[in-house]
């Protein structure tokens, strides 16, 4: 798998889930390794705004024309937006899975757990490459 | 993966490729290339070729050969000509649906019954006791050939192409019957081209000695067949509604309640399931199939329950994302007196959505590549 599939400003967790840190909220989205592992993703449920998740607890789901998968939130908050293309669109998912893919935008309640999160040479080794 | 399954012939090729490759029926299957929607799309539009090389080819031979269809399979096959296939089926003796199948009759001395590869073993062993007693012989040749699916709206010019190339006879796939066949020799070795497929497109699929079949695919692909894996072959299907042993056709299901009842001749002498299925028809269907159309977005999926205001009434039997309508679709084992325009409700995880039924298929497709004529729209595979 090619670099640039992994960028490096982003950071990642082991169930193939990136987060970008935007200051007060984060936002996050799959890995390119996920979606192409998924295939065509056809249906992403995810949470109304004012949800509250868990670290490492499900919050949503992105189906394949095959298969279904839950998302995990890497952190405990709120979420404060989610990706409404997402409803009519969900092949941005594939097409662009750190841009216009992106899920949800959260409000950490505990910003310190971002430090547990991988690295982009993290996540790297984490694939095994 | 699991160790010691097999691969076909074309494996290699499809390695290379970048194919997502699966395991299917004991078999290392290529389940998707470009992508599942992607490929749906060609062959729906233009052209795809599938690698279906784990379909088993049982080869019934001798005088006695089509005493042994008629007794083994459900289906009538008297009225089969040369050249002709018939969609049947293979009971149990208790009535259930050991596997669906086509078997292609090529003269009257040989026949060939191309099952599941799941099933072929069962289907082999159905036929080969048949046999025992008959001046007929069965040869199991799942492992000694190759087979391809040719499927789309300008599959059949490919074909022509490929096939003058390759045998130096023009019109080879489109002067062959809708659901015939013909036999011709490519690249030296023996091989049936049959006017048959499982998308709802025109298509031929072709059964090719191993080492030749690396040469076809390569010239269908080269001639702009899109590679095209088990995933969109499901797709395909769904969005026509044929049914798929293991899903809507299994062993604990009469045809009748898998929906291929007009598989089945009673008017003949015993076969195998006979006296079953003659008491099932009397009795009546304790399920049917049916189509579902979620009204939401969100998928269903095979072994979801449905109900209706609260009572169990069925099984979601396979479901996906129709490519084409862009809409969930999905098929259901439903108690009959669920009609097609009543709401049920499928539990897709604990959240309940309403889906109305439906009578298959959501796609209506001609595969003679002519105008649709409505009476034949179960002339199927």
């Amino acid at each position: 798998m090619a670099d640039d599939d992994i960028p490096q400003q982003l950071r990642y967790t082991a169930r193939h889930e990136w987060v970008r840190d935007d200051g007060e909220v984060i936002t996050i989205g799959i890995t390119s390794f996920a979606q192409d592992e998924l295939g065509d993703v056809v249906y992403v449920d995810l949470p109304p705004t004012g949800t509250q998740v868990r670290a490492d607890e499900p919050f949503g789901e992105v189906e394949s024309t095959k298969s279904v998968s839950d998302l995990y939130a890497p952190v405990t908050g709120e979420i404060v937006e989610r990706n409404e293309d997402l409803d009519d669109r969900p092949e941005l998912v594939n097409a662009d899975p750190y841009g216009e893919g992106w899920m949800v935008r959260i409000r950490p309640a505990d910003r310190t757990e971002l430090d547990a999160l991988l690295d982009a040479d993290g996540y790297r080794a984490e694939l095994g490459g | 993966m699991s160790p010691g399954l097999r691969s076909t012939p074309l494996e290699a090729r499809h390695v290379a490729e970048g194919a997502t490759l699966g395991e299917f029926a004991g078999w290392r299957m290529p389940i998707r290339f470009a992508g599942v929607v992607a490929e749906h799309r060609a062959v729906r539009d233009d052209v795809g070729v599938f690698d279906v090389s784990h379909l088993g080819v049982v080869e019934v031979t001798g005088p006695d050969a089509l005493g042994v269809i008629a007794e083994s399979f459900t289906n009538d096959p008297d009225g089969v000509v040369d050249g002709a296939s018939q969609y049947t089926l293979c009971c149990d003796p208790d009535g259930g649906v050991v596997d669906d199948l086509l078997v292609y009759r090529v003269d009257a001395g040989r026949w060939l019954a191309i099952p599941n590869a799941a099933n072929t073993a069962a289907v082999l062993g159905v036929l080969t006791a048949s046999a025992a007693d008959r001046r007929a012989e069965v040869r199991d040749r799942s492992f000694d050939t190759a087979l391809l699916a040719v499927q789309g709206p300008r599959s059949l010019e490919v074909l022509d192409d490929v096939l003058e190339g390759l045998t130096g006879r023009d019109h080879v796939a489109s002067a062959i019957g809708f659901l015939h066949l013909t036999e011709l020799e490519v690249a030296g070795a023996p091989a049936v081209v049959a006017r048959t497929g499982y998308t709802g497109e025109p298509g031929a699929e072709l059964i090719l000695a191993p080492d030749v079949a690396g040469e076809v695919w390569d010239a269908v692909r080269g001639a702009g067949a899109a590679a095209c894996g088990l995933g969109a072959r499901d797709t395909l299907r769904m969005e026509v509604g044929f049914p798929l042993h293991g899903h809507e056709l299994t062993r604990q299901v009469t045809p009748y309640e898998g929906g291929v009842g007009w598989a089945v001749k009673l008017d003949r002498p015993a076969f195998r399931g006979r006296d079953a299925l003659v008491e099932a028809k009397e009795r009546g269907p304790r399920r049917v199939i049916r189509g579902l159309l979620p009204v939401g977005r969100r998928p269903v999926r095979e072994g979801m329950r449905v109900t209706a205001d609260g009572d169990e009434v069925g099984v979601v039997t396979s479901g996906t994302v129709s490519p084409t309508l862009n809409r969930p679709i999905a098929l259901a084992r439903l108690a009959p007196r669920i009609e097609p325009g009543a709401t049920v409700q499928v539990d897709v995880r604990g959240r309940s959505e309403d889906a109305e039924v439906v009578r298959p298929p959501f796609l209506r497709r001609d595969p003679r590549g002519t105008p649709p004529a409505e009476e034949d729209s179960r002339d199927r595979r």
